[in-house]
């Protein structure tokens, strides 16, 4: 057992100024085992209770989302070219994601606090986890939705493969978010209830159930497209039904947001990571 | 050697907020609640070198808890360095470090990552943790179920099997039965040889005393003492006896008539903080009089730790008459030869009326005085005993230091 001691063992060195970019950095990745156990695991609690386990993260995304196709086709009729019913499941299966992260994600610091109390870990890894045991559930509703498409008259094809950095994208930004909102959380509390709030009207902004090229949203195209879940979705539809008009611009806006909130996390943290845990 | 932990210059400042903080009033500067800055360290200054182990005692709020957070890298200082080398172990306890849904098969995955293993090497380990922690029918029970006794052995049983470099020992060692502590102990003498350093903080003054030649005292966030376990130990207690006399523990002692002016142990060589066996004492107390009193009692009572009387004695009432008039001083003085086992006492004097039914003064907490107990022994009395098995002496017992 003795040989498991490091050879150079590390040292670690606290001072009162903050931890440089590059730092936190390497923290994090030389924690990606844990972040990968701590994803595992989350994934395996949240549904090792119910029978139908993993089912439900799937079901419920798709039974919403066939909820709103006929309601919507049927009863309000929106014009979505290409099939409402591909239109609006597509969009859904990806707001479920990104509210059901955000949900979890920006209370993580202090919902998991007793983990941090004595050991230290980056406490933005926290965070990420629910981002990435979500992803399971996601990935699986993405591959019925696109098993579904051909009973809408929706082709497959090359586009597909855009699943692939929508998904990417959808991973990155929501994760920025979350880091930043869980690292707020921890000295404002008020933002668990904000971002209860948040999404619900969020939801409504966002061209999720009603296509933004609807005649009487014409004047407020850039405002949509300024909301970074509009290029979201409009990548998940580019890669599915391929119908989303102006998805270029919106898509370069939500990577413009990730950016800005990727920088604005890695500050965040390595100015206060060590700091959190005095608040909790 | 190379120092395994050093401390230059350490300062931790937390900020207490009156109120909890809003996103809003925060906002606006003009509301912003109170922040009171509270020092939980101040200016420390420590080294400690590879394989050493260190006690660390203090009153509650001295800093030591603090002290470890930074030493685990949890929390940043606000002034100064901290420096450790390798990996570090705390010892996890009941909701801190475990995950309440997760089984106890989990957690010990987690946690043997969280501390620097792969999860190869705690695959490797894990029956051996499992089988030390004593836990092989309950490892995939969710911990949540876990008594304390439980999650004890299991933190204790994780930190020791990822080979630290540094382990620190948050007052752990007071849970489990006596077999389960001798095997910590075990364990921590194998780490120590192979050169960890250990960290302990606890308010057993036992505990530290067995486990550690050297020890450090934290008063107010200051280091207050640097050095033998013994001296240190003497300064916690006298620093606590300190506390209890400008009423700075649990009020003002009860005063009924009578306030006590100044108090003072005195050994065979002036004033003293100890009461080694068998050496004569004398506890010293100036009173004085806020109203006018006739003959009163003086009262002389030995507490152990747990409470339990130790010694009473009082004085007698068929003495010449006294007469006290408000303002008037009064000199008692108790002579006393100790044969008090090892422990914590409490020293109390207290002053009734003649009848004996009015409490004139009553010393709440007393002064509190440590005797270090022969190796062994345990209770209140010291009777000094030997064991002979077939002749040989079995009870000079050697140091058990580590």
């Amino acid at each position: 057992m003795a040989d498991a001691y490091p050879a150079e063992p590390d040292v670690l060195e606290l001072r009162a100024a903050p931890a440089s970019r590059g730092e936190l950095l390497r923290d994090v990745a030389r924690h990606r085992e844990v972040l990968m156990a701590l994803a595992r695991k989350d994934f395996q609690t949240r549904y090792k209770r119910a029978t139908l386990g993993v089912i439900w993260a799937v079901a419920v995304p798709v039974l919403q989302a066939a909820v709103m196709a006929v309601v919507f086709s049927k009863i309000v009729r929106f014009p979505a070219s290409g099939g409402y019913a591909p239109f609006v499941m597509v969009g859904i299966v990806a707001w479920t994601f990104f509210a059901g992260t955000l949900t979890v994600g920006a209370i993580a610091i202090v919902e998991n606090a007793s983990l941090t109390e004595k050991v230290w870990f980056p406490r933005a890894l926290l965070p990420m986890v629910p981002a990435l045991s979500n992803l399971v559930g996601f990935a699986i509703s993405l591959a019925v939705v696109v098993l579904l498409l051909p009973l809408f008259d929706v082709g497959w094809g090359v586009r597909l493969a855009l699943l692939v950095p929508a998904t990417a994208l959808l991973l990155a930004f929501t994760i920025a978010l979350c880091l930043v909102l869980a690292a707020l959380h921890v000295y404002f509390r008020d933002v668990k209830y904000l971002v209860a709030a948040a999404l619900l009207v969020w939801m409504y902004v966002t061209p999720v159930i009603y296509p933004k090229d609807l005649p009487a949203l014409a004047r407020f195209t850039w405002l949509i497209d300024l909301n970074p879940l509009t290029g979201i979705v409009d990548f998940f539809r580019l890669g599915t039904t391929g119908v989303a008009p102006g998805a270029g611009r919106s898509i370069a806006i939500t990577i413009a947001w990730t950016v800005g909130l990727g920088i604005a996390a890695l500050e965040a943290h390595r100015r206060y990571d060590r700091l959190f845990a005095d608040q909790l | 050697m190379s120092a395994a932990i050093e401390l230059v210059g350490v300062s931790k400042q937390y900020v207490k907020l009156e109120e909890r903080a809003m996103l809003l009033r925060s906002l606006l500067p003009f509301a912003r609640p109170k922040r009171t800055p509270l020092d939980a360290l101040r200016d420390i200054d420590l080294k400690v070198d590879e394989g050493e182990t260190i006690g660390v005692i203090g009153r509650n709020g001295a800093g030591k808890t603090t002290f470890l957070r930074l030493l685990a890298g949890v929390s940043r200082p606000t002034a100064g360095a901290v420096r450790v080398r390798g990996r570090v172990a705390p010892l996890l306890s009941v909701g801190v470090g475990f995950h309440p849904e997760m089984s106890g098969r989990e957690n010990v995955y987690i946690n043997g990552m969280l501390l620097g293993l792969s999860e190869a090497d705690v695959a490797a380990r894990f029956d051996e943790i499992v089988a030390f922690a004593e836990l092989e029918s309950f490892i995939d029970t969710p911990v949540k179920f876990y008594s304390s006794g439980m999650f004890m052995r299991l933190g204790f049983s994780v930190a020791i099997h990822v080979d630290p470099n540094v382990l620190l020992v948050d007052e752990v060692l007071a849970v489990g039965d006596l077999a389960f502590q001798l095997k910590c102990f075990e364990r921590m003498r194998e780490l120590k040889e192979r050169g960890t350093t250990i960290v302990i903080v606890s308010h057993s003054m036992h505990a530290i005393r067995l486990l550690c030649p050297r020890a450090v005292l934290l008063s107010h966030g200051r280091l207050e003492l640097d050095g033998d376990v013994e001296e240190v130990i003497a300064r916690h207690h006298e620093l606590l006896s300190e506390a209890t006399d400008t009423g700075e523990l649990n009020g003002e002692p009860f005063a009924g008539g009578v306030e006590l002016v100044e108090r003072e142990l005195l050994g065979p060589e002036g004033p003293t903080t100890q009461v080694p066996r068998g050496v004569p004492c004398r506890l010293r107390c100036r009173f004085r009089f806020t109203r006018p009193v006739e003959s009163p009692l003086v009262h002389f009572t030995v507490l152990g730790q747990d409470g339990t009387v130790a010694y009473q004695m009082r004085s007698a009432l068929n003495h010449q008459h006294r007469r006290y008039g408000k303002g008037d001083e009064a000199t008692a003085e108790i002579a006393f030869t100790p044969q008090l086992a090892g422990g914590t006492f409490r020293f109390l004097v207290s002053v009734t009326s003649v009848d004996g039914r009015q409490l004139l003064y009553r010393d709440t907490n007393g002064l509190l005085v440590y005797v270090p107990p022969p190796l062994g022994s345990a209770g209140i009395a010291d009777l000094d005993a030997t064991i002979r098995l077939d002749g040989e002496v079995l009870t000079d017992y050697p140091d058990l230091t580590l």
